[in-house]
């Protein structure tokens, strides 16, 4: 358990080192960069949750297969098969907001190559 | 009893039609605006069916640890809210051809909408939020102009962090309880999990200073889809916030205080800035903070808002200049100035519109001083939209009719038809009259004394809306929330 604790706060701290990035960088580029990072933080931390029983997947095996009650009546110690279903929903719409992300980061560019939040940010103050 | 599974299949099948007619309408660009207003009908239909208590209160998917979905009649203004402004913008836009694939993204947003209404588990709530929060970035994005690119990606990139941060709460919950289910969260121990899912729905509702993103959003956004991001996406994170209060105590009473200082903060910079759009955004900060009171009372008022702020910003399209300064000067067409009195004197609370009773009903709901605050922040929002009363009809205005188009009149009826209900005679509520005149006089000499300050210049407001404001706000509202919680 003191393992899986660990783990634990090394993915927060990943989660945050990702939105102190978002803070604090300038760059737009870099910080959909630092948001991905806290995204992986978070999808990690759901795959250790997951872990946190076993590490077999709960899968039924086929029909001529070993019947599953008994394999877990031998003490196999299975994955937590509802945070992995979970992330996956997570994982995809992670990946699909990356790349709206990176669409109108890339149509920005046009306006200022360098990215700076400045051109943006500060341009429009009325 | 035996209705029973019919009543879930039917409340399934609704929540598909949205998404099942956005597909239709990709492939069948044509038959777009029709199967939005279908989606709108049906959606008003179980609104209504939700109210009656006809469909099944829980509704269990894939067994106890799948989807949760609670129907309810809690849930039901909330619905009839999405059915009315998502209609009342297909509407006012049916004359006009609408930029991009306009109704797709409508249907998809009014299905996720749906589903966030009636999800009653951390996970279905993610997943329905994260539909809404993209297609609301897309429907921003339809004029693809500069502005639009930035202020659409600000909204994208907030609401995905605070997505972020409700992702970890939810796991350090499941952690403790073993379901994502609201009704396991009652005894869910420390702060830490509580208060980063109450960052990522106050900040989606638009709550307090982690909601600051929203006056510039919302100002900058297309007429139309000011509307309905003001009118209805908002409530997409309040009233599942709401629920979450009703089965967890620690939140009801955390709630309170954050709505009344959203109110608050959203009354004074309304009263200071100088553009209209931007005017109508930050009352709707304030208006939320009111809608955060009560559970109890929240679906009614949150209808009433909604239906005002959707009719006023749509209208906002055609105002004849943004900037507040010399409003008093410029005519109004008449129609535009019939809307925008309806939809102001509603949000301020004025009999017989629909906005009175849902006041008159969040101040039954109130207990203790949180009771006596809310007159307070009512004259504060008479004293808002005064500035916007006072411009002139335009007498004859050449080719306007003499009703306003057809989606904002749908809105405008909706707030008239409990007039009804008084000039039926069945109880006239005279104390409440008094009240409200009180209100609005004291609204009205606020206003007068707000003018010569403004005029001056005494008081400048500082600016917290740059993206590193917005993200710190954010990351402070958490740390104050978990301090708070641990307790």
């Amino acid at each position: 358990m003191q393992a899986f604790r660990l783990l634990e706060l090394l993915l927060l701290a990943t989660v945050l080192a990702g939105f102190v990035g978002l803070l604090l960088r300038r760059n737009l580029f870099l910080k959909a960069l630092a948001m991905d990072v806290a995204g992986t933080g978070v999808v990690a931390l759901f795959v250790l949750l997951g872990a946190r029983s076993g590490l077999r997947s709960p899968i039924l095996p086929s029909a001529n297969g070993a019947p599953m009650a008994a394999a877990a009546s031998t003490g196999t110690a299975w994955a937590d098969p509802i945070p992995q279903a979970v992330i996956l929903t997570a994982i995809v719409i992670g990946l699909s907001i990356q790349a709206l992300v990176l669409v109108v980061i890339s149509r920005l560019a046009q306006s200022d190559p360098l990215l700076d939040l400045a051109s943006f940010d500060e341009g429009e103050r009325p | 009893m035996s209705a029973l599974p019919s009543a879930e299949a039917a409340t399934i099948a609704w929540l598909l039609l949205p998404f099942l007619a956005a597909f239709l309408a990709a492939l069948l660009p044509s038959l777009g605006r029709p199967l939005t207003l279908l989606c709108c009908l049906a959606t008003a239909g179980v609104a209504l069916a939700a109210h009656q208590g006809l469909l099944p209160p829980v509704l269990e998917l894939l067994g106890p640890q799948g989807v949760e979905l609670r129907p309810d009649a809690y849930a039901a203004p909330f619905l009839l809210l999405n059915a009315l402004i998502c209609a009342g913008v297909l509407l006012d836009g049916w004359g006009r051809s609408l930029p991009g694939p306009f109704p797709l993204l409508l249907m998809v947003l009014h299905g996720g909408l749906d589903s966030a209404f009636v999800a009653a588990d951390l996970v279905s709530l993610y997943v329905t939020l994260e539909v809404v929060g993209i297609s609301a970035f897309l429907l921003i994005l339809t004029p693809r102009n500069g502005r639009t690119l930035w202020v659409a990606l600000r909204y994208l990139l907030i609401s995905n962090t605070v997505m972020l941060f409700f992702l970890v709460g939810a796991a350090v919950e499941y952690q403790q309880q073993g379901s994502f289910r609201f009704t396991a969260m009652a005894s869910v121990r420390g702060g830490g999990a509580l208060a980063l899912l109450l960052v990522g729905l106050l900040t989606k509702s638009g709550l307090f200073i982690s909601g600051l993103w929203l006056p510039r959003t919302h100002a900058e956004a297309p007429a139309e889809v000011s509307a309905l991001l003001s009118g209805v996406v908002v409530t997409a994170g309040l009233c599942p916030l709401l629920r979450l209060a009703m089965e967890v105590p620690a939140i009801a009473a955390v709630l309170p205080p954050i709505g009344l200082a959203s109110g608050a903060l959203g009354i004074l910079f309304a009263l200071f800035d100088a553009d209209a759009k931007r005017l109508l955004a930050w009352s709707t900060l304030s208006q939320l903070g009111l809608v955060a009171l009560s559970p109890a009372a929240a679906g009614g008022y949150a209808l009433a808002h909604g239906l005002g702020k959707g009719a006023l910003f749509l209208s906002a399209r055609r105002f004849p200049s943004r900037v507040l300064e010399g409003w008093r000067e410029r005519p109004l067409p008449a129609d535009l100035w019939w809307t925008v009195w309806i939809g102001s004197l509603s949000i301020v609370g004025l009999p017989p519109l629909l906005g009175f009773f849902a006041k008159a009903r969040l101040e039954e709901s109130l207990q203790g001083w949180t009771g006596l605050v809310v007159p307070a922040l009512m004259v504060g929002t008479t004293a808002v939209y005064a500035r916007l009363w006072g411009a002139p009809r335009a007498s004859g205005g050449a080719g306007e009719g003499p009703l306003p188009p057809a989606g904002t009149l749908l809105l405008l009826a909706a707030l008239l038809l409990p007039g009804l209900q008084l000039a039926a005679g069945l109880e006239v509520p005279w104390a409440a009259f008094g009240k409200t005149a009180l209100v609005v006089l004291a609204g009205l000499g606020l206003h007068r004394l707000l003018e010569g300050l403004r005029r001056r210049q005494v008081l400048r407001l500082p600016d917290l809306e740059g993206f590193g404001d917005l993200l710190g706000s954010i990351g402070v509202v958490g740390a104050g929330l978990m301090v708070v919680l641990q307790r």
